[in-house]
């Protein structure tokens, strides 16, 4: 049997809104295999977003339990769950999120710098060759397009070789060319590391690229389904 | 699934073992080095300011130091009020220790080429006095010339006001004395000196013949002894400082006058120094308040670092690192400036300072100033920069998550410091707690009724916003109240400038009204003593030939008060236990005698007159309030004056409250008719004199005539105390420039830390369809609007402070100077203008396109 690289239970979240508490997640379970891939689909404020925000600690439930490669997030701190996304995890975002002040490769290669490890350079360019960048490296974001912006975090996201890469909306803010660009890069790469895929999207064409679906309403999941092996 | 928990083993790292923080830190920092570099701008002026005082006192110190026996112009002096008897002078001659002397009394000298005359200080001479240093004249040889004939000298001012030439003369009393050169330099003398009392020189065996020494003329006389070193001088002083007492003099050596000047000089240098102090503060709050937009800016950020692994710690760190580095370098820079300052303090100061300053860089200063900006550089960024350690990571996919405001020991620890530092940094520049702590409780005052006042303002302005306004007026205005605009601090910061010049201004305005004459046609400009009884008719009578108003002909009997409630005065004064001040227990007092009140005065408590029917003690003398206080007296207590060697016993009737400045002259203790009558008195007589030729000739006739009577123009005393005032003021107002340039700073680096917004803001307004003229002008409005309530701030709390200033400090009714406070509001403003325009440029000027591609 395949590990189990991340474990949701009974996940709940809620806000207090006014007098009300707002429900966004409620008792959501599931679990994903190493090198599997995952989509959750769902209508706007269907908490798809806060799902993988928790899933990748970078928020705490108000019930229910994440454990992400085998550590469970709830009994650690802030600092211990930023540990732990360097060590295990990659995160590409709808809106690139890439740092204004560094260059493309500067951004690239700040998860390895994390680490303290030496000489990333030489990784950061091969990364970044392979997504098509090789001539931007000292390019500052506001130099780039949009979809090279996203090209250069999708480069940032594996550069550490993570085992579960999450991804939200990553081709919200991308026209149709550069959409399925960034989405042949995304595959290809999470074949070739052999990454877990979390992926968060509206778009049902590539969420059917991936092994299951959980489709969200409400803060529940609604239905899992299962994609043919391709 | 196996539920298990593994506990993760992560290296935490303190900041200089951490390469990768360092790193990040130079990297964000070289993308917008101007920018962060406004951030610590406004640290800048505030070191330069402390940096520039302290080195001041380093070289004042110095000069102190180095021209000590300069000043004296001796090794000891010895000063009365009588000439020395040969008691004293005999013990001098008997260790034969060479001995200059003089007597400087006011006089009246008529300027023989014009015939105008003017009272000034007269100063005979005679030996080699000064010792130390040299009087300089010109032509050089002068001061011979003074010592062997009828000639005198004057102060440069005086020949330059009188335009008196070399050829001129000037009379003296009886004597006409033909003027030798000008004094432009005298050991000790010279500036704010020579500006209230200009001298006139003459030698001291001319002094008789002038006729000026009668009885009740009020002389100096000063003894200067060189002594061959130190153990000389001690002798000396062993053998004068028994007698002090008995003869009523006392001596001064060249320690003692150090100690009194560098006492005199340390409480106007803590002034400055508090005032340098203030321009640091509103630097600091420049750089918490620039710091915190920036933190704020940075959150999505380090939003993105905690994402991909950075600790809290790490991602301050980074931000810490180039504030720090960047404080330590405004603070070299400050330190550079203040440094600089040196070349033009010496021009700035000069009035102050009896000796000249050398130019000279106190390396302590210097040191002090790095040490405070790298205090300053840790402490207000540390509380605005620790709310990144807990941004959440959220924000990475939701930016409006909200953070929770949490405590933390560390933010508890810097706003404890935050509240020590100005206690302890003001503590440290005076030297001592009490004035630190009331400097800072102060300031603290100052800059909360400024914001409140700022806020007040603001509240004011947005409750009745002017609806019908045209559009470009309405919207530069509600610019103000644009999210993280700081409008409240900056109002603050530069109002604080502002705040401090115009309190001076009416304060000023206050204190010089007190003596003008307010065009009240009775009341007397001048003033005519020294009249001996014999010459008292003669006096009137002239008066009454050019048609002058008699005011006040007033008689005045000089004593001193030889026991208080029942204990005498030299067992008061040899009691360490007195409270009562030495000086109002051995002073000369001029008292005169009437049965009531003057115009300038109403009774307290107590009544004019009180004739105690058989009791022998039945003088009963009024006092005035203030003295009443120092003396601590009450009404009945018993007083024996000794007038001219005779003790006469009094009691107090009553207690007056006198308006000094009103009518003059006015007393401290009135003693009722038929007491002094007989004894030895001179006479005062108050007039008004009008202006022009007949005042002119008033004055030539009564020096002619009655050479040793004195004339008091209240309005050249008026016209001193303005001059008097300007030199102050030229020093309040530089060092109040540092904190104007300090709040100009800070807004420089409020306009371009909201540049972004603001382009956004123009770049709807262009889409909107507005021209470059009008964003021109909403950019102009907005900072005219903002100098306009700085300016209105600072203005409104500086009337506050001044009507406090005046009714507690000085006891005086304020007046407030309205046409220096619109000229101060529109400096303001107009600097305000210009600073924002200036910056904002880029913003004006930015096509849309380039920046809805940044957006992009």
């Amino acid at each position: 049997m395949a590990e189990i690289v991340l474990n949701v239970e009974d996940l709940t979240k809620e806000y207090a809104s006014g007098d009300r508490t707002l429900t966004v997640l409620d008792h959501v379970t599931f679990e994903i295999q190493a090198g599997s891939r995952l989509s959750i689909i769902g209508p706007s404020g269907s908490g798809k977003t806060t799902l993988l925000g928790l899933c990748a600690g970078l928020d705490v439930p108000s019930s229910g339990t994440v454990t992400l490669m085998g550590f469970k997030l709830n009994a650690m701190n802030e600092d211990d769950r930023a540990y732990l996304r360097n060590q295990y995890t990659g995160f590409v975002f709808q809106n690139f999120q890439l740092l204004p002040t560094l260059t493309a490769i500067e951004n690239v290669m700040v998860p390895l710098e994390l680490r303290g490890e030496k000489n990333v350079q030489t990784r950061a360019r091969e990364l970044l060759g392979r997504v098509g960048l090789g001539d931007r490296l000292h390019h500052f974001p506001s130099q780039l397009s949009g979809g090279e912006q996203q090209r250069v975090a999708i480069a940032r996201a594996f550069i550490t070789a993570p085992r579960i890469l999450f991804a939200d909306e990553p081709t919200g803010n991308l026209d149709e060319e550069n959409a399925g660009q960034v989405v042949e890069l995304l595959l290809d790469l999470n074949q070739q590391e052999k990454t877990t895929l979390v992926l968060v999207t509206h778009n049902l064409e590539l969420a059917k690229r991936t092994d299951r679906i959980l489709r969200m309403k409400g803060g529940r999941v609604v239905e899992e389904m299962l994609m043919p092996v391709s | 699934m196996i539920d298990y928990y593994i506990r993760l083993k992560r290296k935490v790292m303190p900041l200089w073992r951490d390469p990768w923080v360092w790193k990040m830190a130079w990297r964000d920092a070289r993308h917008n080095r101007s920018r962060l570099f406004l951030l610590v701008a406004s640290l800048i002026t505030g070191i330069a300011a402390v940096v520039a005082i302290g080195s001041l006192n380093h070289s004042l110190q110095q000069a102190l130091d180095q021209n000590a026996k300069e000043l004296l112009g001796a090794d000891i002096v010895i000063n009365s009020n009588k000439p020395l008897p040969a008691e004293v002078t005999s013990r001098l001659d008997t260790m034969k220790v060479p001995t200059a002397a003089d007597a400087e009394m006011a006089s009246m000298v008529m300027f023989m080429n014009t015939k105008q005359s003017r009272l000034v200080k007269l100063t005979a001479l005679r030996g080699d006095f000064p010792f130390y240093g040299q009087m300089v004249t010109l032509p050089p040889n002068a001061y011979s010339q003074v010592r062997n004939g009828r000639y005198a000298i004057l102060d440069e001012t005086l020949a330059t006001q009188f335009e008196v030439s070399s050829d001129d003369s000037l009379k003296i009393g009886n004597k006409i004395f033909k003027v030798a050169g000008v004094v432009t330099k005298m050991p000790g003398g010279g500036g704010l000196t020579s500006t209230l009392a200009p001298s006139v020189y003459i030698s001291l065996s001319e002094l008789d013949s002038t006729g000026l020494v009668q009885f009740g003329s009020r002389i100096s006389y000063s003894l200067f002894v060189k002594t061959a070193d130190e153990k000389q001088t001690e002798k000396v002083v062993e053998k004068i400082k028994p007698m002090t007492k008995k003869f009523r003099y006392s001596y001064e050596t060249v320690e003692r006058r150090k100690e009194g000047l560098g006492r005199s000089f340390r409480s106007v240098y803590q002034f400055f120094t508090l005032l340098a102090f203030v321009a640091l503060v509103l630097g600091c709050i420049g750089v918490a308040s620039s710091v915190h937009i920036y933190a704020r800016e940075k959150r999505e950020d380090v939003a993105v670092l905690r994402c991909v692994g950075s600790t809290g710690w790490q991602a301050f760190n980074i931000y810490f690192i180039q504030v720090f580095f960047l404080g330590l370098f405004g603070s070299v820079a400050g330190a550079g400036l203040g440094a600089a300052i040196q070349k033009i303090i010496p021009v700035i100061f000069k009035n102050f300072i009896p000796v000249e300053l050398p130019f000279s860089i106190s390396w302590t200063s210097v040191l002090e100033g790095l040490l405070l900006g790298a205090i300053v550089s840790v402490l207000f960024t540390v509380l605005p920069l620790a709310a990144v350690r807990f941004v959440p990571p959220l924000t990475v996919l939701r930016t409006e998550s909200k953070q929770v405001p949490r405590r933390s020991r560390l933010k508890l620890t810097v706003i404890t410091l935050i509240v020590l530092f100005p206690v302890l940094a003001a503590t440290w520049q005076t030297n001592s707690l009490t004035k630190g702590l009331v400097f800072s409780l102060g300031l603290a005052a100052a800059l909360g009724l400024l914001a409140l006042v700022a806020w007040a303002l603001l509240r004011l302005v947005r409750r009745f916003f002017p609806a019908h306004a045209g559009f470009i007026f309405r919207h530069a205005l509600s610019n103000l109240y644009r999210p993280n605009n700081q409008t409240q601090v900056l109002m603050v910061t530069i109002g604080l400038g502002g705040f401090i010049i115009a309190t001076m201004n009416t304060v000023q305005h206050s204190l010089l009204g007190q003596v003008e004459f307010r065009g009240n046609t009775n009341q007397s400009n001048t003033i005519l003593f020294d009249i001996q009884p014999s010459q008292k008719d003669g006096v009137i009578s002239l008066m009454k030939d050019y048609k002058l108003p008699l005011n006040q002909t007033v008689p005045i009997v000089t004593c001193r008060i030889r026991e208080l409630k029942g204990r005498s005065v030299e067992a008061m004064m040899s009691d360490t236990t007195n409270r009562i001040p030495d000086w109002a227990l051995g002073r000369e007092y001029r008292v005169t005698y009437r049965d009531s009140l003057h115009v300038s005065e109403s009774m307290l408590k107590g009544e004019m007159q009180h004739f105690l029917k058989g009791s022998r003690d039945s003088v009963w003398v009024t006092i005035s309030e203030g003295m009443q206080e120092t003396l601590r007296v009450d009404v009945g207590d018993s007083l024996v004056f000794d007038i001219q060697g005779i003790p006469l016993r009094t009691r107090i009737s009553g207690i007056r409250k006198v308006d000094w400045p009103k009518d003059p002259p006015n007393f401290i203790f009135v003693f009722p008719s038929g007491v002094l009558e007989q004894a030895p008195q001179i006479w005062v007589t108050a007039t008004r004199v009008g202006e022009g030729g007949a005042a002119s000739r008033f004055q030539q006739e009564l020096v002619m005539k009655f050479p040793n009577v004195s004339l008091v123009d209240l309005r050249l005393i008026l016209s001193t105390v303005e001059s008097l005032f300007a030199k102050i003021s030229v020093v309040v107002r530089f060092l109040a420039l540092f904190s104007i340039i300090t709040g100009l700073v800070v807004l420089a680096g409020a306009v371009v830390n909201s540049k972004f917004l603001r382009i956004k803001e123009n770049v709807l307004l262009r889409t909107l369809g507005a021209r470059t003229r009008q964003i021109t002008q909403i950019t102009l409005i907005e900072y005219a609007y903002l100098g306009l309530f700085a300016a209105l701030t600072g203005i409104l709390l500086s009337i506050g402070a001044s009507w406090t200033l005046c009714r507690f400090f000085f006891e005086i009714d304020l007046s407030v100077a309205w046409v220096a406070l619109v000229i101060v509001g529109g400096a303001v403003m107009i600097m305000t203008m210009v600073i924002g325009w200036y910056n904002s440029r880029e913003v004006i000027s930015t096509p849309p396109l380039q920046v809805l591609r940044k957006e992009g």
